[in-house]
């Protein structure tokens, strides 16, 4: 089947790729684009590892197509960073906390937390535990993360950075 | 792992949809949220043509309500939008909490109101409030138009009445009674991205004294083929004061009235008892929330 030339908005820059229409986000980010932070795990949409944000909210690329997110905004962990390589809070708040083992589940993890963050700026734990939900990780045992999230939402709402 | 190959459109307009459905007929599969037609893509079960992707469609999405007249829900709007509507949590309660307990986040994110029902699985969230709450199916073809309830709409595991040509775009909700709520509850093994074992919506209404039962609609989901609307509760219920003994007499005709079946999920016994559990605690919790309105 013949390739299309479709656009993709990634982290706030455009890439043009050749895409089947069978072909899925996060392989067409991995393999084409060559964001390699987007994991890929069970591929069924069941742990969450996956998660990009598109247009704010976040989405399991594996069982999304390529071809249908043409005008719209990705956002992959890659993206979280500022222009000088400074940390997100809730990058930064991962690391303090100790709550990166394997790391296979953190570019998920964080991009559904600052989903969570955006709707909800200050969660309660029971919030936090709810909206990571769909995040399986099976090195920490949630709780490091748990609190992760927790101290990035005070260091957001303190204003200091978005 | 590969999907097969289709041929991909995206219509921004209803009549594009409906043109295309007609015309690619059951060579074509319609994609909203794709959180369940993607693993069957992914797993080969069905290996279309052509993908009609909706979800450009703005005429099937939304939710609109007007007061006295009840709520209009798009058929591709995303179950988040409906767990986060101001009106479906004033008004439909049962609605939002099964929409918050669907999937997790993400499917939530993704995840289309409709697609919910046109995939009719056995074991779905939407459906069982949707039909408590007497919801109505608006199903439209380039042809034109037609409504039917909800509960006529789903035939059984993953069969729809849905003709070739035609699209499911929305559910209509008639206003709630007056001194009426609705409760959802299910059963299942952990919080979140399971699989329902049992679940169940009751609307109530009361009548002006505030303890007779005026109205009662019980469903139940995941215990039957398609969701299971009790008929032995409210002859039990309807007319008489609210009391647990009633209350547990119609939570065991509930019990009897579910066809379970065993699954790795749980045992035919254990649906049946939790259907019980569920009937007993949502009765009450309807009850108490009707009298408050």
């Amino acid at each position: 089947m013949k390739k299309q030339l479709i656009q993709l908005e990634i982290n706030n820059r455009v890439y043009e790729v050749p895409v089947n229409p069978r072909d899925l986000l996060v392989d067409v980010i991995r393999k084409k684009v060559g964001l390699t932070g987007t994991k890929k795990g069970c591929g069924q949409g069941d742990c969450g590892a996956c998660t990009v944000l598109i247009d704010g909210a976040p989405v399991l690329s594996c069982i999304t197509l390529a071809i249908a997110c043409q005008g719209k905004k990705i956002t992959t962990i890659e993206g979280l960073a500022d222009d000088r390589g400074n940390l997100h809070p809730i990058q930064q708040a991962f690391v303090d906390h100790g709550a990166v083992q394997c790391g296979f589940c953190t570019p998920g993890m964080i991009l559904t937390a600052k989903a969570l963050l955006d709707r909800n700026p200050q969660p309660g734990e029971a919030e936090i535990k709810r909206g990571i939900a769909g995040n399986i990780c099976r090195c920490t045992g949630y709780k490091k993360i748990v609190e992760a999230i927790s101290a990035a939402a005070a260091t957001i709402s303190k204003g200091v950075v978005k | 792992m590969y999907l097969n190959h289709f041929e991909y459109y995206a219509p921004r307009t209803a009549g594009e949809a409906f043109e295309l459905v007609g015309r690619l007929g059951d060579q074509a599969k319609v994609l909203a949220g794709g959180t369940d037609l993607m693993l069957i893509l992914k797993e080969k079960l069905i290996k279309p043509q052509y993908l009609i992707d909706i979800n450009g469609v703005k005429e099937f999405q939304g939710i609109a309500y007007a007061a006295g007249k009840g709520a209009v829900i798009g058929a591709a709007t995303k179950i988040s939008e409906v767990e986060h509507s101001a009106i479906i949590r004033d008004k439909y309660f049962a609605l939002y909490q099964a929409a918050g307990e669907l999937g997790s986040v993400q499917v939530r994110a993704m995840a289309t109101i409709g697609g919910n029902s046109c995939h009719a699985s056995p074991a779905a969230e939407t459906p069982t409030p949707l039909v408590t709450l007497r919801a109505r199916v608006v199903i439209k073809s380039a042809a034109g138009e037609r409504q039917l309830p909800l509960e006529d709409f789903i035939l059984g595991n993953r069969k729809t009445v849905l003709g070739v040509g035609e699209i499911l775009t929305g559910f209509i909700l008639p206003e709630p009674a007056p001194r009426s709520a609705s409760r959802y509850a299910y059963i299942g093994l952990r919080n979140a991205m399971e699989i329902d074992a049992v679940n169940m919506a009751v609307n109530l209404v009361l009548e002006d004294d505030g303890r007779t039962i005026k109205d009662l609609r019980l469903v139940m989901g995941s215990v039957a083929p398609r969701p299971l609307i009790s008929a032995e509760v409210p002859a039990i219920l309807v007319g008489q004061e609210f009391g647990s003994e009633l209350v547990g007499k119609a939570a065991a005709a509930a019990a009897g009235e579910a066809r379970p079946i065993s699954d790795i999920r749980a045992s035919a016994e254990y649906r049946r008892e939790m259907v019980a559990v569920l009937a007993r605690r949502l009765l009450q919790e309807a009850f108490d929330a009707a009298r408050e309105v």
